[in-house]
Parts: structure tokens; C-alpha cells; sequence
């Protein structure tokens, strides 16, 4: 009998496409809700993202009680705090986070708050804490690559204490996920690579991981499959509503997969980077990439060069000799990261993003391999292994 | 019938093997902290004082070992002197004899969701390489390779032997000093 086995778990209502938003005050009055808050930054504000989501809402009847438009790009225990207790006054009875992770997760940090009871969100951290369902809670992405909206975690700073404070609990989960490609519009190029880049590692990393299954792998190809096909498109023309919605979905499917089977070294590598140089996970995701892949190789041989199918396309696959498919996925890779670069300079080393000091990459190295995702990678990883990748990945 | 029949004798059994296992791999992990260099850098990145546990849910077999200070662990059998730090958990008693029989890695078990981690999980990550290097020293690389997500190209034969060697004899005193007291 096969050791296999998985798990797979997305009870994510997934409400996608046009005048998706229009779909907001339907959903919530199915839930009970009548008084809902939104959680979102000033970004989004000053983009003018909430908007639609306000006229959505007040041409059903449905008043936006209140909203908190001041999360920082990292979110804090005492902004949780805060709009917790905002939540708490003007007696709301839902929450819709509007934005891109931070925002995301700190909607999932006060439904905690405002369901559980309490003031110290500490309290909750870990995993498996929360035993009971949540209050209504939505997601509207602004971004398409980091998949929160079907994630069962959430990451606040405890600024005390100076530590990230991890939540998992599957009742972290929204309710909805409302995918409106009117969102993503105005996204700025760099951003948009970024984010699919980021999005393409989630499903590449859910594809060749050790937790793979075969519904995540399903979701996994299928975002591969969209981001290849629009991404370039987006870049050229950001205006193409239809692209963006790709990427959106692409994004969304990724965060079903990777949520469900985890990701591997390009993600250890990302945190670290990012945790020590501050850069953009995103970045960090397309700059590690390809060099993972090819540390990864001889482990991943097969799915891999099942991805080129993804990739590039029916006719690229069956020219290409079965035993050389993997290479020319990673080759693949490659060549979208350069049309990127050409289009808006995402780099594609470390020396090329010019926050990264050369002297930095022992600690990279060192941080990388306590991260939790570095379980999952199919080849065990020494320090000498993350040194090879990160010195590959310099120049 | 049969199987039936046989069903309380085999759970009984898969419970005392777990259980011994346990014991074995508390003392071993004690006594890799003693002779070998490698895992006391691992274990010494560990807060002095930090508590370490592997259990089967809900209440079933567990080992506990405390980072004494400069890499060194110590046993404490199953019960922890005060809560612990992090733990390893297994869903059930039928995971964690897949694992310790070696039917399944350590890092699949991860991946299989059968197993949970309470606590810093970079800690787990530490204490998941530490398991590694110990059973690539005290098992044969054949088994070993089951174990393992890959067997370590820096254990040379000659090392492996008389680490192992050394893990056992003090494994094996630790028992007779238990039996004893």
C-alpha cells in the first residue's frame, strides 16, 4: 500500500470578474451582516480603490460603518489594537480588508480580536489557537501575487517585543474572496511583475515541493499557465482589464496551491532577504527563482518539465525532448524575468537590486535555513548549499 | 476475526514501540550532544534552559530534552520540569510509529500534515536537523536513507562508526544507570 497522503482544505467563496464588487452587499446580508468595516491603507485610499467598493455597497442599502485607512505596510499588534477597539465602538459586525498582504492580514488579526474578546492579540499566536468560527470577514486584493485571500495565516509585529507573531488557524480564512479587475488597474509595472513573479513562485514552489498533491497541483498549473500567458500582455497595455484579471485569478489559484502544499528554499531565501535587506517579497521571490530551481534539479526533474507544458505553451513542449523539459522551464523563467527587466528593470540578480551588500549574504544564508518553508524543499539544504544559491544569485 | 481479534495486541504493541523509541531517541539525542561537534552548533543557537518535546496526541508517549547551556542537551524522559518551549506533535500514535519505524522521513511526516509544531518554528527546523544528523550516525545508511530527506555526504564511514558507536554506549549506560536508580 502507497504512503501517500495529503491534505486539502479552500472553503474560500471565490466571487471573480466583472462588477464583482456589486456582489458585496448580496453576500454580506446572506451572512447576517449589516454594519461593516473596512481595513485598508493609505495607498489604496489615495488611489482611489475604495470608491467602488463604497458605491457597491450604498447603492445596495449597505452603509460602510466604518474605515480604518491607516495599516503600515507592516502591521503592528497595537494597530490591531486600535481598530479593534474602533471596530468595537461604532459596533460593526464585519470586516472587509481592502489592500494588498499587510492589509489582508490585519483584517484576519482583528476579526481575532473583535470575535475572540480580549486586547492582547499575543494571546492568540500559534497554531490551531482559535477554536470557533470568526465574524463575516471579505477580502477585495489590490495586488495580484501574494494569495492572502486564501491563506490560513496571518503575521503581525509585536513591536515590544520586536518578534512577528504567526497566526494559522483555517478560521482565519475569509469568507469571500471578491477578485475585481477594476483593483488592479492602476497597479505601477514594477509592482504588477513583481506581484506575478511572486505569484508564479507560490504555484511553481506548490508544484515542485514536497507537500504536493494532486488538487493543489491543479491550481498550481493552471496559475502558471496564466501568469505566462498575461503577464507580458499586462506589461504592455495595463489598461487590459482581461490580463489583470488573469493575473488576479492566477494569484488567487496560486494561494489555493501553495497554502495547500507549501513552498520550498525560493521562499527561505525571499523571507530572509527580506527580513535583512528590506526588500519586496515579490523581488525577492523573481530574484531567487530560477537559481532554486537549479539547486533543486535532479529532485524535481519530473514535474518541472511538466511545467514547460504551462509555460510555454503545447508546441514548445512536444519540440522539446522530454529529458531536456525541466532545463527549458528553468530557461523559460529566465526569459520572462529579461522581457520584465527590458519593460521595467525588475532585477534579476541581487547586485542589480543595489540594496544588497555581498558581505550580507552569509546572514541571508544563516537566517534561510530556520525558515519553516525550508521543510518542504525537496532537497535538503546545507549552508554551504544556501551560499552556492545566493553567490549564483549575486551576479 | 482474526485481524480482530489481534487488533488490541497490535495497537498495544505499536504503543510500546513508540514508547521505547521515545526513550531511545531522548538518551541518543543527549548523548549526539555530548560527541559530536555539528549538532552542539545546531543546539547551542537554542535559548539556555529551552525545552524540547515530541509527543503523540492527545496524551500518548513523549520524550522531553532541556538545552542545558553550550549545546548540551538532557534527557528528562516524559516529564517536563516546567512547560515547554516546543512540541512536536504527533495526530496520532499510528503517524508516529510510521515515522519511527521508517516507513516514513521525518520531513515527509512534515509534509503529510502528520505531524504539528507548537511554538518557534525555526526552533522545529533546528531540532528537525538535529533528529536528521542523529539517525544518519546511529542507523544504517540503508535505513538511514529512509529516514532522512538525504543522507549526509560529509558522514565518511569511519565517523559514522565511532560516533555511533560512542552514542550507543552511552545510551546504553543511561538505561543501566535508569534500571539502577
Amino acid at each position: 500500500m502507497t504512503n501517500k497522503y495529503y491534505e486539502f482544505f479552500c472553503p474560500v467563496k471565490v466571487i471573480a470578474g466583472k462588477a464583482a464588487l456589486e456582489h458585496i452587499p448580496y453576500e454580506l446580508t446572506g451572512l447576517a451582516a449589516k454594519r461593516p468595516m473596512i481595513v485598508t491603507d493609505k495607498g489604496v485610499r489615495a488611489a482611489g480603490l475604495l470608491e467602488p467598493v463604497i458605491a457597491a455597497c450604498e447603492e445596495s442599502g449597505l452603509e460602510i460603518v466604518s474605515i480604518y485607512d491607516d495599516v503600515p505596510p507592516d502591521s503592528s499588534t497595537s494597530v490591531v489594537k486600535d481598530i479593534a477597539s474602533v471596530y468595537r465602538k461604532e459596533k460593526c459586525d464585519s470586516i472587509i480588508a481592502v489592500g494588498g498582504g499587510s492589509a489582508i492580514d490585519t483584517g484576519k488579526a482583528v476579526n481575532i480580536l473583535v470575535s475572540e474578546g480580549g486586547d492582547n492579540i499575543a494571546k492568540y499566536s500559534g497554531a490551531g489557537v482559535l477554536k470557533h468560527p470568526l465574524k463575516p470577514f471579505f477580502v477585495v486584493p489590490t495586488t495580484a501575487g501574494t494569495g492572502s485571500e486564501v491563506t490560513s495565516v496571518a503575521v503581525i509585529t509585536d513591536e515590544k517585543k520586536g518578534v512577528k507573531l504567526p497566526f494559522t488557524s483555517s478560521f482565519l480564512l475569509p469568507n469571500a474572496a471578491i477578485i475585481d479587475p477594476r483593483m488592479t488597474l492602476t497597479l505601477p509595472p514594477h509592482i504588477t511583475a513583481a506581484t506575478a513573479m511572486d505569484a508564479l513562485t507560490h504555484a511553481t514552489e506548490a508544484f515542485t515541493c514536497m507537500a504536493k498533491n494532486p488538487l493543489s497541483d491543479a491550481y498550481a498549473t493552471a496559475a502558471v499557465k496564466k501568469v505566462s500567458q498575461s503577464l507580458l500582455s499586462v506589461m504592455d497595455n495595463p489598461k487590459d482589464s482581461d490580463g489583470r484579471l488573469e493575473l488576479a485569478q492566477a494569484s488567487t489559484m496560486a494561494g489555493i496551491a501553495f497554502s495547500n502544499s507549501m513552498v520550498g528554499l525560493v521562499h527561505s531565501l525571499g523571507h530572509a532577504t527580506g527580513a535583512i535587506c528590506h526588500l519586496p517579497h515579490g523581488l525577492c521571490m523573481s530574484l531567487y527563482l530560477p537559481y532554486v530551481l537549479e539547486f533543486n534539479l535532479e529532485s524535481i526533474r519530473e514535474p518541472l518539465g511538466e511545467l514547460l507544458l504551462y509555460l510555454e505553451g503545447p508546441d514548445v513542449y512536444s519540440a522539446t525532448p522530454a529529458s531536456r523539459r525541466a532545463e527549458a522551464s528553468i530557461s523559460a523563467i529566465r526569459k520572462l524575468r529579461d522581457a520584465l527587466y527590458k519593460r521595467c528593470e525588475l532585477p534579476r540578480t541581487l547586485k542589480e537590486t543595489g540594496k544588497v551588500l555581498e558581505n550580507q549574504l552569509e546572514s541571508i544564508a544563516k537566517l534561510a535555513l530556520d525558515d519553516g518553508s525550508i521543510m518542504f524543499n525537496p532537497r535538503e539544504v546545507s549552508h554551504e548549499d544556501a551560499m552556492a544559491v545566493l553567490r549564483r544569485a549575486w551576479a | 476475526m482474526i485481524v480482530k481479534r489481534l487488533q488490541p495486541m497490535m495497537s498495544h504493541a505499536r504503543r510500546s514501540y513508540v514508547e521505547l523509541m521515545f526513550q531511545v531517541m531522548g538518551r541518543a539525542l543527549q548523548a549526539i550532544s555530548e560527541v559530536d561537534e555539528a549538532t552542539r552548533n545546531e543546539t547551542c543557537e537554542l535559548p539556555e534552559g529551552f525545552l524540547f518535546e515530541m509527543q503523540v496526541m492527545p496524551n500518548g508517549p513523549k520524550l522531553i530534552v532541556e538545552h542545558t547551556g553550550n549545546g548540551k542537551l538532557l534527557f528528562h524522559g516524559d516529564e517536563a520540569p516546567r512547560p515547554v518551549d516546543l512540541s512536536i506533535q504527533f495526530k496520532h500514535i499510528a503517524h508516529a510509529f510510521l515515522v519511527l519505524s521508517f516507513q516514513e522521513k521525518t520531513s515527509v511526516a512534515f509534509a503529510n500534515d502528520r505531524m504539528l509544531v507548537d511554538g518557534d518554528v525555526s526552533y522545529a527546523v533546528r531540532m528537525t536537523r538535529v533528529l536528521n544528523r542523529l539517525e544518519s550516525f546511529i542507523l544504517p545508511r540503508l535505513i538511514a536513507e529512509r529516514a532522512v530527506k538525504e543522507y549526509p555526504a560529509s558522514i565518511k564511514l569511519p565517523e559514522k562508526l565511532i560516533s555511533a558507536a560512542r552514542i550507543y554506549l552511552k545510551v546504553a549506560t543511561q538505561f543501566v544507570e535508569t534500571v539502577r536508580a
